[in-house]
């Protein structure tokens, strides 16, 4: 489990992270999401004892990374993909690796053949393509057969080959009982990655709860209803509680009312309906929705290209 | 929470069967985990063998030269010591010790691999340790044995020209001479591993080596003499250089303890980059 509490750094005038604390459970795969600049990639460092937090904790399994007795056996992270020197070899990166952490050499051969570069070991690792990278990468973090790991924009580039493969094997680990949290600026991939996500902005806490959850919570139920009765209906549908937008096409939005409730007052207003169905917010959505006020840089929206 | 009791699971469904439980790695395991950093870069071989060849090369064209040329130099009587005309090739020579240190940490840098290597081993000065001793060791025995080399190739050259004074091992201080030039490039060496390690960016630490090694003792002779003399004295590369030259005149520094005065404005410095490595964000 990694625990972080109150965690805060400034660079220069900057917050990168506000009083941050949360909590990443064993067993599934948690996610770390927010716009570019929220401040994930430093929480991250900071956790792995990389950077220093200038208030705050960051513990696994309640200890500092620092105070690790055998930090790669303990956890194991992905930071950058190319993080190697690219004049050596595959096999000589990750024997290195192993040797710092006294991890057997044999160890090495086996996590190659696991992310599947057993054929390339003895390449130079500056010819890898990024998908080898990353692959890299993740032969390194497994090496310890860790029970954490952590992974920085892991699926960044890669091909769907490639995305298929790391969100599989994030699954994997977390059904091992392994605790996995991964960092990603695209909501969508974490929709299909992680069964719990915390988002963050400008440093500071967005959201920590279960990917279900923050979508009902965030926006509630969206039903469209179509009849031919719509000026009978939306008041009754508003007196009930919900929130009535008409679309261009006829059809109007509710939010904030079950589809079967709709149905009901729609029923006892004599109205015929025409189609009644719950409209499935997307993830995505939800994160733009949550992040509006803190993504760093906002583009010009809708003005004229110079 | 959904997942009550999460917590214990890791310890308990993982077995690290892979490998038996080991203990915590140490110095020695970071030793081993450096020296596979070491010689698994090409560049270090290819850098190595070229400073061979240019130490060696430079060394023996210059021992030709100045042998076959002796009679035309010694008449305008500005002939150099034959010990200094067989190490002649060490002054560019020894500049591929000085890089070879930078680059032992800036690479590092430059490739981003110092977070993961920072991550296998969170005790900071460990690193700095083991990558001084590593390369030190390395470097001295590599260049020891370059040095030996270099001085019978321009040893055999010299001979062939008889109206040449020339030198050997038993000449009183010439086997100090040689055994210091791998002591001196091996300090060289980790002045740039310091300066790597301190600048973080292999340029900018080749610079200030080159501007400490070379332009800076230049500068200083170039002030009045009551300045320049105490100061040109002490200067620690200045200093070092009196163990690999025969006469280093009177008024100096003996060469042992100008080999201090280097030695212990390296462990300085070593000491300062590994307390920035310790408290610096990586």
């Amino acid at each position: 489990m990694i625990q972080v509490r109150n965690l805060t750094k400034h660079f220069g005038q900057n917050i990168a992270v506000d009083n941050l604390s949360f909590e990443v459970q064993a067993g599934r795969v948690t996610g770390f999401l927010g716009p570019n600049g929220a401040g994930k990639t430093t929480t991250l460092r900071m956790i792995l004892g990389l950077v220093r937090p200038e208030k705050g904790t960051a513990t696994v399994d309640g200890v500092s990374y620092q105070h690790l007795r055998a930090p790669m056996r303990e956890v194991g992270a992905v930071l950058d993909a190319k993080a190697y020197h690219p004049g050596r070899k595959a096999r000589d990166h990750l024997l290195a690796l192993a040797q710092a952490s006294r991890i057997p050499v044999k160890r090495v051969d086996e996590v190659l053949g696991f992310v599947g570069l057993s054929d390339v070991a003895d390449r130079r690792a500056g010819a890898f393509s990024l998908g080898m990278a990353q692959r890299l990468g993740i032969a390194g973090a497994l090496l310890g057969d860790p029970p954490v790991l952590i992974f920085d924009e892991p699926v960044n580039g890669l091909d769907p080959e490639g995305i298929v493969w790391i969100r599989t094997l994030m699954h994997g680990l977390a059904a091992q009982g392994r605790t996995v949290f991964v960092s990603s600026h695209l909501m969508s991939e974490m929709a299909l990655t992680a069964s719990h996500v915390i988002v963050i902005g400008r440093g500071h806490m967005i959201a920590d709860s279960e990917v279900e959850d923050l979508i009902k919570r965030s926006s509630g139920t969206v039903v469209r209803l179509r009849t031919p009765k719509t000026e009978v209906v939306v008041p009754r549908l508003e007196a009930a509680g919900g929130k009535v937008e008409t679309n261009g096409d006829g059809a109007i939005v509710v939010t904030g009312l079950e589809a079967s409730a709709i149905g009901d007052i729609a029923f006892q207003a004599g109205a015929p309906v025409h189609e009644l169905a719950a409209v499935e917010v997307s993830l995505e959505e939800v994160f733009m929705e949550l992040t509006r006020d803190d993504v760093e840089f906002h583009g010009g929206g809708g003005g004229a290209i110079p | 929470m959904t997942q009550p009791m999460t917590t214990q699971v890791p310890t308990q469904t993982i077995a690290k069967s892979g490998f038996p439980e080991v203990g915590p790695p140490s110095l020695v395991d970071t030793l081993r985990s450096e020296w596979t950093k070491l010689k698994t870069l090409r560049s270090t071989v290819i850098t190595l063998a070229i400073a061979g060849v240019i130490v060696i090369g430079l060394s023996a064209l210059g021992s030709f030269l100045i042998a076959a040329n002796e009679s035309s130099e010694l008449k305008h009587g500005s002939l150099p010591s034959p010990l200094d005309t067989i190490q002649g090739g060490w002054g560019i020579g020894m500049l591929a010790f000085m890089v070879l240190g930078v680059m032992a940490i800036s690479n590092e840098y430059s490739s981003t691999l110092i977070g993961v290597t920072l991550l296998a081993t969170p005790k900071r000065s460990r690193v700095l340790l083991a990558k001084v001793i590593v390369f030190s060791v390395t470097m001295f025995v590599i260049s020891e044995v370059m040095s030996f080399i270099n001085f019978f190739v321009g040893h055999a050259i010299i001979s062939a020209y008889p109206a040449y004074p020339n030198v050997s091992l038993t000449t009183h201080l010439v086997l100090r001479v040689v055994i210091g030039m791998g002591i001196y490039v091996t300090l060289v060496g980790l002045l740039g591993l310091g300066a790597g390690a301190l600048l973080r960016h292999t340029a900018g630490a080749i610079v200030a080596c080159v501007a400490f090694l070379f332009i800076l003792p230049g500068i200083l002779s170039a002030l009045p003499n009551s300045w320049s003399n105490p100061i040109g004295e002490y200067w620690p590369t200045e200093a070092g250089r009196r163990l690999i030259v025969l006469d280093h005149g009177p008024n100096t520094l003996s060469a042992w303890v100008g080999t201090a005065d280097l030695a212990l404005f390296i462990v300085v410095l070593l000491l300062i980059a590994g307390y920035a490595l310790a408290k610096r964000d990586a």
